[in-house]
C-alpha cells in the first residue's frame, strides 16, 4: 500500500481512539451527572458524588473537544458535511454540553436547596443529552445522510434533513441507547471506585443494570442492523486516490453493514468482546474489584466502537441522496503532509496526556464520604 | 565527586546546550515567539520580585512603628 | 443553490457574538493564570502564607471565569462546521491541524492540571503545587498559540496551496504555517493584552478591598503586583501592536486603510487621523483632525513609503478581478475533465489572484459574463467598513494608552506604599475594570471586521463560505445562543460578585499579621 493510504488508515484507527477517549473519559462523567440523582439522595452525598470526578472531568472533557478537532484536522469533508447537517443535533449537543462546567462549578456555590435543585437537574441533562445525542449521530452514520456536493465541493441537503429524520427510532434507541447504557456503568465504576456505604451500593446495582440494558440493545441492535441498507465502496478503489468525494464511486445494499464480518470472520471476536467485557465487569463487581470492573466497561466501550468501524470500514459517512458521494477513508481525507504532522503531533502528545492524565487521578485517589465534604467546608476548602 | 552526580551535571549541561540551541533556533524562524518566551519570564519575575518588595518595605515600615490604616 | 445574503449576515452575527463572548472569558484566563503562578511563586520562595491566601483567593475567582471560558470554547470548536461548511472544506487540511494541536498540547494541559491546582494543595508539595499551576498557565497560552496561528492563516495564509483535484487548501509548508510572523505578532499581541486585562481586575477587586479596608494586607500585595505586571505586559502590547500594524501594511493593505481612513494614498510619509467620520456612501471622511508625517512613520518604520489609501487599492482589486476569472474557468474545466493541461497551466498561472474572482461570483454568477459595473462593484466590496475599523482601532489604541499611563501611576503609588491612601485613585481602579474587556473586544473587531469580505484574506470571500441553512434555522440557533448566554452571564456576574464580596477565607477583619495561624483555626474561632 502506498504511504498515503496508510496514513488515512492510521488517522482512521486513530479517530477510533478518540471516540473511545470520549465514550470512556466524558461517558463517564456524563454518566455521574444522569444518576446524580440516583446514587445520592441527600444533598452532602450528591456533592460527595460529584466530588470524586471533580478535579478530572474538565481533562476528561478535553477528549470530546480533540475529537472535534482531529475530525477536522484529519477528514476535515467529514467535519464540515456532516456538523453542518447535523446542525439541530449539534445544537442540541453544545446547549447541553455548555451547562456541564457551570453545573459543576456554580452547584455548590450557594447555600440554597433550590439553586442546587436546578443545578442538580442541569447536570442531568447535559450528562443524559449530549450521551443520547452522541449515540444518535452514530446511530445515523449507520442510516446514511441526505448529503451531496456540488461541482465546487459545497454540500447540499436536498431534502433537509430535520429533527425527525435525525431522530429516528434505530438512531436513538440503539445508538443513543448503547451510549447512555454505557455511560452509566462507566459512572457506577468510576464512583464505587471512591465511595463506600450507601453510595457504593447503588453504584453496584446500577452498574448490574446497565451491563444488562447494554447487552439487551447490542444484540437488538445486531439483529437491526442486519435488516438496514448497508453501504460499500465499488469500482476500481484506490487507497491513495486524492481526496475529492466526486471521483469515487459506491453501492447501497440491505445487510452490507455485516459484509466485512462474513469476509473476514475474525472480526466476530470484536462484537462477542462487548459480551465479555461486560459479563466480566459484572462479575468484578459483585466480587468487590472496582478497578478491574472500570476497566471491563472500558473494554466494552472500546469493542463497541471497534464493532461500529468493524462494520463500517472504510466508509466514514454514507449518503443515500447521491451514494457515489458517500464519505470514505479513501475520499475525505487530509493531505499526505498534514496527516504525517499530525501523526507527529499525535504521538508525542497523546502518550503525553495518558502519563499525565494517570498522575492527576494518582495524586487525587481515595474514597470520598459525604462528612469529608462538610470537612472541608469547615476549613474553607475548594470543592464542588 | 561521585558517577550519579557526575551523571546529574552532565544531565544539566546537556539541557542547558538544548535550551540554547532551541533559543537559537527560535530567535531565527520565530523572533516573536522567541520574545514571548523570554518576555514572559521577564514579566514573572519581576512581579515575583514586586511582591517580594513589598514584604521588605512592609518590614521596614513595621520596625518605623507606622501602621498604614491609622 | 448558493447560502442567501441574509443566511451568511446570520450566521456572521452568530459567529460575532459567540466569539466576542467567549472572548470575554478567555484574557481573563490566560492572564490570570501566569500572575497566579508569580504569586505562587513568591509563596515558595519566601514561605509567607499570605502568599499563598492570595494564589487561592485569585484562584477561586480564576475558577468561576475558567468555567464559562471552557463552556463556551466548545461552541467555537465546532462552530466552523455547523455554519461554515464550504470554509471548513476548503481550508480544513490547513486550518483543522493547529486546532487539533491546540486539543493535544494545550487544553488537555489546562484541563487536566486546572483540577490538580485547586484540589491537589494538601496532595502535594509546594514545588509539585508551583509545577502544577505553572503548566496551567503554560497550557492556557499554548491554547492562544495555537488558536493565533489559525487565525494568522486566515488573515495571512502562507503555507498553503490550492489544489485544484480536491478543490481546497493544501498544507505546502507547516514551517510556513506555524512561523507565520502575522501568527506571531497576533500571538504576543493577545497573551499580553490578556495579562494586561488580568492586571487590571487583580487591581479593580483589590482597590474595592482598600475602599472598604477590608483584607487590606492581601489586597496591597495584590495590587503591587498586579500593577507591575499590568505596567510591563501594557508596554508589550503597544510594541506588539506596532509590531502588527507594520507588518500589515504588506500583508493586508485594506485593513490598514481602513483602520487610518485613508481613502487617497498620500505623498510619503502619510498624516495620522486622529479622530474622523469616516463615510462608506461617500467615501471620503466628513471631518477629521490629523497630525502630517506621523501615520506613515508609525506604519511603515520609515520616511518614504507611501501608505495605499482606499482608491488605489480598489484599481488593484479591479486588476486582480480581472486575473482572477481565467483562474476559475480554468478551474471549472479542470473538474469536468482533470486531465486537461492547458486548463492546469491557465490555472497556474492566475491562481493567485481566483479568490477576486470568487469574490465577482456574487456580483455575476456567471463571471466569464461580468460587467465592468459588476466587477466595480465586487472592487469595492474589497474595502471593509471604514468607520467600523477606523473607530474600533482608534478606541483600542486610545483605551490601551489610558490603561498604560494607569500602570504608570499604579505602580508609582504602590511603589511609594501610598495607594490606600489615594482614594481617587482607588475609585478610579474600579472604574477602569470595563476597559480593558472592551479593548480587546474592539481588538478582534479590528482584526476580524477589517479583514472583510474575506475569511481567508485574498483567496476565500465570506460569503461563499458559509452553509446553505434556512433563515429559520439561523434565527432559531441565534436566538437559543443569546437567551442561554445571557443567562450565562447574569450568573457568573452574581457569583464573581459574591465570592468578592465573601473574600479570601481568612477572617474578616483580622488581618493577616496573625498569618502564622493557619487559616482554618481562624475560620474556626470566628465561627
Amino acid at each position: 500500500m502506498e504511504a498515503y493510504a496508510v496514513l488515512k488508515v492510521i488517522w482512521w484507527l486513530l479517530l477510533g481512539v478518540l471516540f473511545m477517549g470520549i465514550g470512556i473519559m466524558i461517558g463517564q462523567d456524563m454518566g455521574v451527572g444522569t444518576s446524580l440523582r440516583y446514587l445520592g439522595r441527600t444533598d452532602r452525598e450528591r456533592r460527595a458524588v460529584l466530588n470524586m470526578i471533580g478535579p478530572h472531568w474538565d481533562g476528561n472533557q478535553v477528549w470530546f473537544i480533540l475529537g472535534g478537532g482531529a475530525i477536522f484536522a484529519a477528514f476535515p469533508t467529514v467535519y464540515a458535511t456532516l456538523f453542518s447537517g447535523l446542525y439541530i443535533v449539534m445544537l442540541l449537543l453544545l446547549w447541553s454540553m455548555i451547562i456541564r462546567p457551570l453545573g459543576f462549578e456554580y452547584r455548590s456555590k450557594l447555600d440554597s436547596p433550590r439553586w442546587r435543585e436546578r443545578w442538580d437537574w442541569a447536570l442531568f441533562l447535559s450528562g443524559f443529552i449530549p450521551m443520547l445525542v452522541f449515540g444518535t449521530a452514530i446511530g445515523n452514520a449507520l442510516r446514511g445522510f441526505p448529503f451531496r456536493f456540488n461541482e465546487i465541493m459545497q454540500s447540499f441537503y436536498p431534502h433537509g434533513f430535520g429533527f425527525y429524520t435525525l431522530f429516528n427510532p434505530f438512531s436513538v434507541l440503539i445508538g443513543g441507547g448503547m451510549a447512555v447504557a454505557l455511560s452509566l456503568y462507566q459512572a457506577g465504576a468510576m464512583v464505587s471506585l471512591r465511595s463506600e456505604g450507601l453510595i457504593l451500593a447503588r453504584a453496584k446495582r446500577m452498574m448490574r443494570a446497565a451491563a444488562v440494558l447494554a447487552m439487551v440493545i447490542f444484540t437488538i441492535g445486531g439483529i437491526w442492523l442486519s435488516q438496514l441498507n448497508g453501504y460499500a465502496p465499488s469500482g476500481t478503489i484506490d487507497p491513495a486516490m486524492p481526496a475529492n468525494p466526486l471521483a469515487s464511486s459506491a453501492i447501497m445494499a440491505k445487510g452490507a453493514w455485516l459484509h466485512n464480518f462474513f469476509t473476514h470472520p475474525a472480526l466476530f471476536i470484536v462484537p462477542i468482546l462487548v459480551y465479555i467485557a461486560l459479563l466480566a465487569g459484572s462479575w468484578f463487581t459483585r466480587r468487590n474489584r472496582p478497578q478491574w470492573a472500570w476497566w471491563s466497561g472500558a473494554i466494552a466501550w472500546m469493542a463497541t466502537i471497534g464493532t461500529l468501524g468493524a462494520a463500517m470500514f472504510p466508509i466514514l459517512a454514507p449518503s443515500y441522496v447521491n451514494i457515489d458521494q458517500s464519505l470514505t477513508v479513501w475520499n475525505a481525507s487530509s493531505s499526505p503532509r498534514t496527516l504525517a504532522w499530525m501523526l507527529g503531533f499525535a504521538l508525542v502528545f497523546i502518550p503525553l496526556i495518558l502519563f499525565y492524565t494517570g498522575w492527576a487521578f494518582r495524586v487525587m485517589r481515595g474514597k470520598i464520604r459525604p462528612e469529608d465534604i462538610a470537612q472541608r467546608d469547615k476549613k474553607g476548602e475548594e470543592s464542588y | 565527586m561521585t558517577t550519579s552526580e557526575l551523571l546529574r551535571y552532565a544531565g544539566w549541561f546537556a539541557l542547558a546546550l538544548l535550551a540554547l540551541a532551541g533559543a537559537a533556533i527560535l530567535s531565527y524562524w520565530a523572533p516573536w515567539y522567541f520574545a514571548w518566551v523570554v518576555g514572559t519570564v521577564m514579566i514573572i519575575l519581576i512581579t515575583a520580585f514586586a511582591g517580594a518588595l513589598y514584604e521588605r518595605q512592609a518590614r521596614e515600615q513595621g520596625a518605623h512603628g507606622e501602621d498604614p490604616l491609622k | 443553490m448558493e447560502p442567501t445574503q441574509l443566511v451568511v449576515d446570520l450566521s456572521r452575527w452568530q459567529f460575532a457574538i459567540t466569539v466576542l463572548y467567549h472572548f470575554l472569558f478567555v484574557p481573563l484566563t490566560i492572564g490570570l493564570a501566569v500572575l497566579i503562578a508569580a504569586i505562587e511563586t513568591v509563596y515558595v520562595v519566601t514561605g509567607r502564607e499570605i502568599f499563598r491566601d492570595m494564589a487561592k483567593f485569585w484562584g477561586k475567582l480564576f475558577l468561576i471565569n475558567f468555567a464559562l471560558g471552557v463552556a463556551t470554547g466548545l461552541t467555537m470548536e465546532f462552530q466552523f462546521g455547523t455554519n461554515w461548511s464550504f470554509y471548513s472544506y476548503f481550508v480544513g487540511d490547513v486550518f483543522g491541524a493547529p486546532l487539533a494541536i491546540e486539543g493535544l498540547m494545550a487544553f488537555f494541559l489546562e484541563s487536566t492540571f486546572v483540577g490538580l491546582m485547586f484540589f491537589g494543595w494538601d496532595r502535594l508539595s509546594r514545588g509539585k503545587h508551583l509545577f502544577v499551576t505553572y503548566m496551567v498557565a503554560l497550557g492556557s497560552n499554548l491554547s492562544a498559540l495555537w488558536i493565533l496561528i489559525a487565525n494568522g492563516f486566515m488573515q495571512a495564509p502562507s503555507g498553503a496551496r490550492l489544489d485544484p483535484f480536491t478543490m481546497r487548501l493544501q498544507l505546502s509548508s507547516f514551517a510556513n504555517l506555524i512561523f507565520n510572523p502575522d501568527a506571531q505578532t497576533k500571538f504576543v499581541h493577545t497573551t499580553a493584552a490578556s495579562y494586561v486585562l488580568a492586571a487590571v481586575f487583580v487591581c479593580a477587586v483589590s482597590a474595592w478591598y482598600l475602599l472598604r479596608k477590608r483584607h487590606v494586607e492581601l489586597a496591597r500585595r495584590s495590587f503591587r503586583m498586579a500593577a507591575i505586571f499590568g505596567l510591563f505586559a501594557s508596554l508589550a502590547v503597544i510594541t506588539l501592536g506596532d509590531a502588527s500594524g507594520f507588518k500589515d501594511v504588506g500583508v493586508q493593505p485594506p485593513k490598514i486603510a481602513a483602520m487610518e481612513a485613508m481613502w487617497h494614498t498620500e505623498k510619503a510619509p502619510a498624516g495620522l487621523n486622529l479622530i474622523a467620520f469616516p463615510s462608506s456612501r461617500e467615501q471620503k471622511n466628513l471631518w477629521s483632525l490629523s497630525v502630517p508625517w506621523i501615520g506613515g512613520m508609525m506604519l511603515t518604520h520609515a520616511f518614504d513609503k507611501p501608505i495605499p489609501g482606499v482608491f488605489e487599492l480598489e484599481a488593484q482589486a479591479r486588476r486582480r478581478i480581472y486575473n482572477g476569472i481565467p483562474a476559475l474557468l480554468a478551474l471549472e474545466r479542470l473538474q469536468k475533465t482533470p486531465g486537461d493541461n492547458r486548463a492546469l497551466t491557465t490555472f497556474r498561472q492566475h491562481e493567485k489572484d481566483i479568490g477576486y474572482a470568487f469574490l465577482l461570483q456574487r456580483y455575476a454568477p456567471n463571471v466569464a459574463k461580468a460587467t465592468p459595473a459588476q466587477v466595480e462593484r465586487a472592487a469595492r466590496k474589497t474595502i471593509p467598513s471604514v468607520p467600523v475599523v477606523f473607530w474600533a482601532f482608534h478606541l483600542m489604541v486610545y483605551f490601551g494608552f489610558t490603561m498604560l499611563a494607569f500602570f504608570v501611576l499604579a505602580t508609582m503609588f504602590s511603589l511609594m506604599r501610598s495607594e490606600y491612601r489615594r482614594r481617587w485613585f482607588l475609585r478610579l481602579s474600579l472604574w477602569l475594570l470595563v476597559l480593558p474587556y472592551l479593548t480587546v473586544e474592539l481588538g478582534w473587531i479590528t482584526a476580524e471586521m477589517g479583514r472583510q469580505p474575506w475569511t481567508v484574506y485574498g483567496i476565500l470571500p465570506t460569503w461563499l463560505s458559509a452553509s446553505t441553512h434556512s433563515v429559520a434555522y439561523m434565527i432559531f440557533s441565534l436566538a437559543g445562543f443569546i437567551g442561554l448566554y445571557t443567562v450565562f452571564i447574569v450568573i457568573e456576574i452574581y457569583l464573581m460578585r459574591r465570592a468578592i464580596i465573601e473574600g479570601p477565607a481568612t477572617a474578616p477583619g483580622k488581618d493577616d499579621n496573625t498569618q502564622a495561624l493557619p487559616t482554618f483555626v481562624l475560620k474556626g474561632g470566628s465561627a
